[in-house]
């Protein structure tokens, strides 16, 4: 008995705690962290926003304040050495600035990528629907696929 | 708020907790007022879902992302009628004698420690899997390790009637693995004893605690309704785990000074590495965690363990983003994994402290030995995952994304410190211990042997945070050999002490 992904893992998604300028510019990163969510139709993108939302949501509020201001962080540390803001750059060059912050000397600054790149892969693998371009088919019944 | 008055109040429901309950259903069925108080639910069959955001939601505190507090690492704990007994994979050894031997707690002896973990290996089922439920996934890894001459031993787990989703670490959905919401919490409460969910204790006073319930949107309603209680009780017994139990602690007024409370915090740091190989292998189907390689742990301080992650898991563990992250997440089908976990030293300095509203944080230091050794690890496992035939290795601390098969012989000219970077490299620990260790005095340890608080007689902890050191191993059969302790004191010692 494969798991029915069509069932959905999350439903009466919360209001999100950050603006539709933030959505828009972490859907921005998003397509830089896990280039497939750029093919997101409105229903994935819906489910990505409900799963970080609801993960936000249940944070501190001191941690959502953070979050929102690391995604400022990512969008205008960009000018100092490129000239423009991070969505205004070519794709090349915003994968350097994510680099960059990766790589970063400050632990910080490290960890908080950590924490933005763990959110994008939580709103786009944690989404059932994308089992199948993963080859992800899970069963209650495992034993019966082993062995052919 | 509701009054409330018992012979003894359990807190928390999982190995700990869970054991105590039924070690005192025969106090319960000669008329002793017995109280489980668990915060988290107790799910219906139907909501073991396997989809892992929500199951990780409803199971976990924190959704099993609770950061420590320079954010290096995560912590994984449940938080449900069970507590991480729900969650862990079954995996039942019980603790070697070497590691009792450091452990060093007068009056622990091992050949008490062992008769007790035995009687929970025979209640809990536990037992080798048959050969031929063996996936590709530990079959591999066994079989490499054995070529590469490194010792490796096939875990005992602790189900009945596995049917092999593989889905342990998200709840069972086959009601297979025997953990004590399964085994244990069943037979307490035949006996009268009360499992009283999403029930969240707030402070322990002189006999005495308060707690509100809340239910969630999901599971079992709670038995009480929703509100807040003050219950009394003779004895109390602590049984929150290795961060909730020392916060409670820490936020409740005792009688007495306990200057190592939430101090000494082992958590077995562990990595998830990923090889993949050329073609499908069955990994996802089947039980997840059959082996374990215990030849590094005397030498370089690591135990490497076969484990098989979900999507989100996965991708969280791999370090870097973009095509080639989303490259190797297409293939899940192909991947091996194993899981490293360091043997970590107990440090005052590594503990549970809280914050002003009273929650949890845990400050861990890594130490240059751990992160020697979770490097190490990491050259071990890509050896491991090459013998068992691999085409390419990812290793957090590989200085491209992916090893090839053809580099296979410089693991250690490409696995480095330099490219190891806390803050940058996903390490997660689900064996949570210390934070209330036994000890011969309150200086530097929170309870003696069996489990009592130093200079409290009516107040015990039963749960990983007895650990003085850490456990080298799986815990949770220790957890239960030492709550089996506690609750033959508590046994004992009731009758002497003075009614709520």
């Amino acid at each position: 008995m494969p798991l029915d992904p069509a069932t959905g893992g999350v439903s009466n998604a919360p209001v999100p705690p950050l603006s539709e300028k933030q959505w828009a510019f972490l859907m921005e990163v998003a397509r830089r962290v896990v280039p497939e969510t750029a093919a997101l139709d409105a229903a994935g993108r819906e489910r990505f926003v409900a799963i970080v939302g609801k993960a936000l949501a249940d944070r501190p509020r001191s941690i959502q304040r953070q979050f929102a201001l690391f995604l400022g962080v990512i969008r205008w540390a960009p000018l100092l050495r490129f000239g423009a803001p991070f969505d205004r750059l070519a794709p090349e060059r915003r994968d350097a600035v994510l680099r960059a912050f990766m790589d970063a000397p400050l632990a910080k600054l490290r960890s908080g990528f950590w924490g933005l790149r763990v959110l994008i892969f939580m709103g786009h693998y944690g989404q059932p629907e994308a089992w199948p371009s993963i080859r992800y088919a899970p069963s209650f019944r495992g034993n019966e696929m082993l062995h052919g | 708020m509701v009054e409330k008055s018992y012979d003894v109040v359990v807190i928390g429901s999982g190995a700990g907790g869970g054991t105590v309950a039924k070690e005192l259903a025969p106090l319960a069925r000669q008329g002793a007022r017995i109280a489980v108080l668990e915060w988290g639910p107790k799910l219906r069959e139907s909501e073991f879902t396997g989809r892992e955001a929500e199951m990780a939601e409803k199971l976990y505190f924190d959704s099993g992302g609770f950061l420590t507090s320079d954010r290096a690492m995560t912590l994984a704990f449940g938080r449900a009628y069970g507590g991480s007994t729900v969650v862990y994979t079954g995996t039942s050894l019980p603790l070697p004698e070497k590691v009792l031997t450091r452990w060093n707690v007068p009056g622990l002896e091992f050949a008490d420690l062992q008769r007790r973990s035995e009687k929970y290996l025979a209640e809990n089922n536990v037992h080798l899997m048959e050969e031929d439920r063996i996936n590709d996934n530990n079959r591999l890894f066994s079989e490499a390790c054995r070529s590469l001459g490194y010792r490796v031993e096939q875990f005992p787990v602790n189900v009945k009637g596995c049917q092999g989703s593989g889905l342990c670490n998200l709840g069972c959905p086959n009601a297979a693995k025997q953990g004590t919401h399964r085994v244990q919490l069943p037979a307490a409460e035949a006996a009268g004893v009360e499992v009283v969910t999403n029930c969240r204790v707030e402070r322990i006073g002189e006999r005495e605690c308060t707690a509100v319930v809340a239910n969630p949107p999901y599971g079992e309603p709670s038995r009480w309704p929703e509100g807040p209680y003050r219950i009394r009780a003779r004895v109390i017994v602590v049984s929150a785990g290795a961060v909730n139990s020392p916060a409670l602690l820490l936020r409740s007024r005792l009688p007495v000074a306990l200057p190592a409370l939430g101090r000494y915090f082992t958590a077995h740091p562990a990595l998830i590495l990923v090889g993949e190989h050329e073609r499908p292998i069955s990994n996802y189907h089947g039980h997840p965690k059959s082996y374990y390689c215990d030849h590094f742990v005397d030498s370089h301080h690591f135990l490497l363990e076969t484990c098989m992650y979900f999507p989100f898991t996965t991708a969280k563990n791999l370090i870097g983003f973009g095509p080639e992250h989303s490259e190797l997440m297409s293939r899940m089908d192909r991947m091996q994994m194993i899981l490293v976990l360091a043997v970590d030293p107990a440090l005052p300095e590594n503990r549970v402290t809280v914050d002003g509203a009273g929650d949890p944080v845990v400050e861990y230091a890594f130490t240059d030995e751990i992160l020697d050794a979770l490097v190490e690890s990491q050259r071990a496992a890509a050896r491991i995952f090459f013998a068992a035939g691999c085409r390419r290795v990812h290793a957090p601390a590989g200085r491209s994304f992916f090893i090839t098969a053809e580099e296979a012989g410089r693991g250690d000219e490409l696995i480095t410190r330099e490219a190891f970077k806390l803050g940058k490299v996903s390490i997660s620990s689900a064996h949570l211990m210390g934070g209330c260790r036994m000890g011969s005095g309150p200086a530097d340890s929170v309870t003696d042997d069996w489990g009592q608080v130093h200079g409290v007689p009516w107040l015990f902890v039963a749960d990983g945070s007895l650990f003085p050191a850490c456990a080298e191993i799986n815990p949770y059969v220790t957890i239960m050999a030492l709550a089996d302790r506690v609750a033959e004191r508590v046994r004992a010692r009731l009758p002497e002490l003075p009614a709520a």
